[in-house]
């Protein structure tokens, strides 16, 4: 299984979402990681052939998927980011509503419903309507039905946004058993979700790819270092003014900040090992963690 | 897929209360029909409905067969017996009740004798008791003079063309006409288009949801990122509102159908229509204007729906969809009270609920020297415009973007 994409672009008007994007994926989970309006969501919509690119191609082993319709869409589960359902509906009328969209039989869609609910640990709640359901249920109805038809591509758009911590994690481990023998795009800008799955990570800012590679090969990919030091309360504004802050913490005896800088920024300051969020927080800078509207 | 897309539709809470309404609708609409039909018996106490409806019967059917020369001359001289007894002679409302006691198992004769000798726009209710025993065989032959008097008084604004149609369609009625208790018919067909409307509207209501709800729950990625999502998903979605349309209008005038004939009774179905509406230009039963008038109201609902479906899946909005068959069926009716709308709103839908007034006022269409009646025109119009609309809704919405 390859996903190729080449010189792909997306324009709403005079804005362009997604800017001329060359990436191959092939099995394995892959991160796409940026700040709200990167164009995160239009590339994986493009990839759900939801939206037709502006110019460019996408292949999968060889054919264009808009040219392939129902016979690339049978090859895809698909979790958006804002997870549409019918409120009227319980999750076993709509798994298998869905399973009925994906061409899935009744009597294969009947079991595989059954098999899923118990995978995402809804078996109890199988008969209460959707509308009823807490968001962490919702999100596990919305895994279920991206798996109904065992994808062999599984596209997540921000899975875990708005989760509590515990139902992250636990949503966060069901992705990664889910993950196996299957090519994983998975969006968001929780930098650690990323960090716990991803094999390869792609940074993407102004619907460009800046970086790929693994967690290891993007972090050696920032040209500054990570410094650590305490410094008085009253002179925390002048280290935030002046350098890039990727974790402030008050203490007893002052405040530990994490400070991503190419030289040394205070004599006390130790060097730091360089974590994921260093990179995000260096890369996408003040507009880390904005909440803008998603494009 | 279908039964999910049904589902979906009638899970809605607002719909169910529709559905509910729709009941409400059938049972007022069938009292207000069934009240139509009226007896006065022989003391001048007024019934309506079922009573009524056995009693007025009884008297008419005592006059049942065709109305030949002899029968209408017998009519007649009953009708002049009443006319000169005292109880019609008296000042007393409650002794001339009686008198139309006994009256009214001829009045559809005597009304088909006031109307032949009427002007052709201008009906006489007294004219019955100034024609002799002699004339009286002639309504027949006057129903043709008068229309061609009336043409060539110069009044009516008829083509040449439409005037043969006319005259044509007037001589091809088959005469003498069967007469026989026939109310029940002719309350139906009176209040069927009303009901039909309001059918329509709430039918409407269901199917305008069926494409815009995707996206307004959001649940638009996952449908069209689905294998089927862009065809069969779609052809369900269609095939789901088509059933709609269908089951629900089926159902819901064959009940109120079945609820009207049941305490009216369905005799006189082949009457000829003109028993009811002398001038009409269609030459059918009253079986038969009830079908015709059916097969425009579920044409025009149809027509309504599919439009409704096809502006919620471009708009993307319920809101705007809901008022489509408002515009397309209640809008022009009620304009043409204000203003006159000109010839061309003859071929609007909201005529295809308007069967029993185009058989009532006989609208012609003019097609290049071909002429025929409106509702011949405009339901065959319709039909093709409906069956292009489909694909036109499968092409816009299969190929909708997620934005």
């Amino acid at each position: 299984m390859e996903l190729k994409i080449t010189d792909l672009s997306k324009k709403f008007g005079d804005f362009t979402a997604v800017d001329n994007l060359n990436v191959t994926m092939t099995m394995g989970v892959y991160g796409l990681l940026g700040v709200n309006g990167a164009g995160k969501t239009t590339l994986m919509r493009m990839l759900c052939t939801l939206l037709k690119p502006t110019s460019g191609t996408i292949y999968c082993d060889g054919n264009d998927i808009f040219n392939m319709d129902g016979e690339y869409r049978k090859l895809l589960g698909y979790l958006p980011q804002e997870f549409g359902f019918y409120p009227e509906f319980t999750i076993k009328d709509y798994l298998l509503y869905i399973a009925s969209l994906k061409g899935i039989r009744p009597i294969v869609a009947k079991k595989r419903v059954k098999e899923l609910v118990t995978k995402v640990g809804l078996q109890k709640a199988v008969n209460k309507k959707m509308k009823n359901l807490s968001g962490g249920m919702k999100r596990r109805v919305g895994i279920a039905q991206a798996m109904l038809n065992d994808p062999k591509i599984l596209i997540l758009d921000e899975p875990t946004a708005g989760l509590d911590p515990n139902e992250r994690i636990r949503f966060r481990n069901l992705i990664s058993e889910l993950a196996e023998d299957r090519l994983v795009l998975l969006s968001t800008h929780i930098v650690s979700d990323i960090e716990y799955i991803a094999n390869e990570i792609w940074l993407m800012k102004d619907g460009k790819i800046m970086h790929q590679g693994t967690s290891e090969e993007v972090i050696n990919s920032m040209p500054e270092k990570v410094w650590e030091c305490y410094v008085e309360k009253n002179k925390v504004s002048d280290f935030v003014n002046k350098y890039k802050i990727s974790n402030m913490k008050s203490e007893a005896n002052g405040v530990m900040l994490r400070i991503i800088s190419l030289e040394k920024p205070f004599v006390n300051a130790k060097c730091a090992e360089p974590s994921l969020e260093d990179v995000f927080l260096y890369y996408f800078g003040e507009k880390a963690g904005v909440e803008d509207v998603e494009i | 897929m279908l039964k999910f897309e049904v589902k979906k539709v009638f899970s809605k809470p607002k719909n169910k209360i529709a559905v509910m309404l729709l009941f409400v609708v059938l049972v007022v609409t069938s009292v207000l029909t069934i009240n139509r039909v009226e007896y006065v018996d022989e003391n001048g106490n007024h019934s309506v409905g079922i009573k009524a409806s056995r009693n007025l019967r009884e008297a008419k059917n005592k006059w049942a067969g065709y109305l030949t020369e002899d029968t209408l001359r017998k009519a007649l001289e009953e009708n002049t017996t009443i006319n000169n007894s005292k109880e019609a002679m008296s000042e007393d409302i409650a002794e001339q009740d009686k008198a139309y006691a006994k009256y009214q198992g001829i009045a559809g004769i005597i009304d088909i004798i006031n109307s032949a000798f009427s002007e052709f726009r201008d009906y006489n209710p007294y004219a019955a008791n100034s024609v002799s025993a002699d004339e009286v065989g002639t309504v027949y032959e006057r129903r043709l003079s008068t229309l061609k008097n009336w043409m060539n008084s110069g009044e009516e604004t008829f083509t040449e063309e439409e005037q043969r149609f006319l005259i044509q369609q007037y001589e091809k009625l088959k005469t003498p006409f069967y007469y026989e208790y026939a109310d029940g018919w002719a309350a139906l067909l009176q209040n069927i288009s009303t009901f039909i409307l309001i059918l329509a509207l709430i039918i409407g209501f269901f199917v305008s949801g069926i494409f815009s709800d995707e996206f307004q729950t959001k649940a638009d990625s996952i449908f069209f990122s689905a294998k089927l999502g862009r065809n069969k998903g779609v052809l369900s979605k269609m095939g789901a509102g088509m059933m709609i349309v269908s089951v629900f209008y089926i159902i819901f005038v064959v009940l109120y159908t079945a609820i009207v004939l049941f305490v009216l009774g369905a005799d006189g179905a082949n009457c000829p229509i003109q028993l009811d509406l002398w001038r009409s230009v269609y030459n059918v039963t009253f079986l038969q204007a009830y079908l015709f008038i059916v097969l425009g109201g579920y044409v025009g609902t149809l027509f309504a729906s599919l439009l409704a479906m096809l502006v919620s899946s471009v708009t993307r909005s319920t809101t705007t969809a809901i008022i489509v068959p408002f515009i397309i069926l209640c809008a022009f009716p009620f304009l043409s009270r204000i203003i006159t709308l000109p010839q061309l709103c003859l071929f609007f839908p909201d005529q295809l609920l308007e069967v029993y007034v185009d058989m009532k006022e006989s609208g012609l269409v003019n097609l290049g020297g071909k002429v025929t009646t409106v509702a011949a025109f405009i339901i065959p119009l319709y039909t093709v415009i409906c069956l292009i609309l489909q694909p036109i809704l499968y092409r816009s919405y299969s190929k909708a973007e997620v934005k």
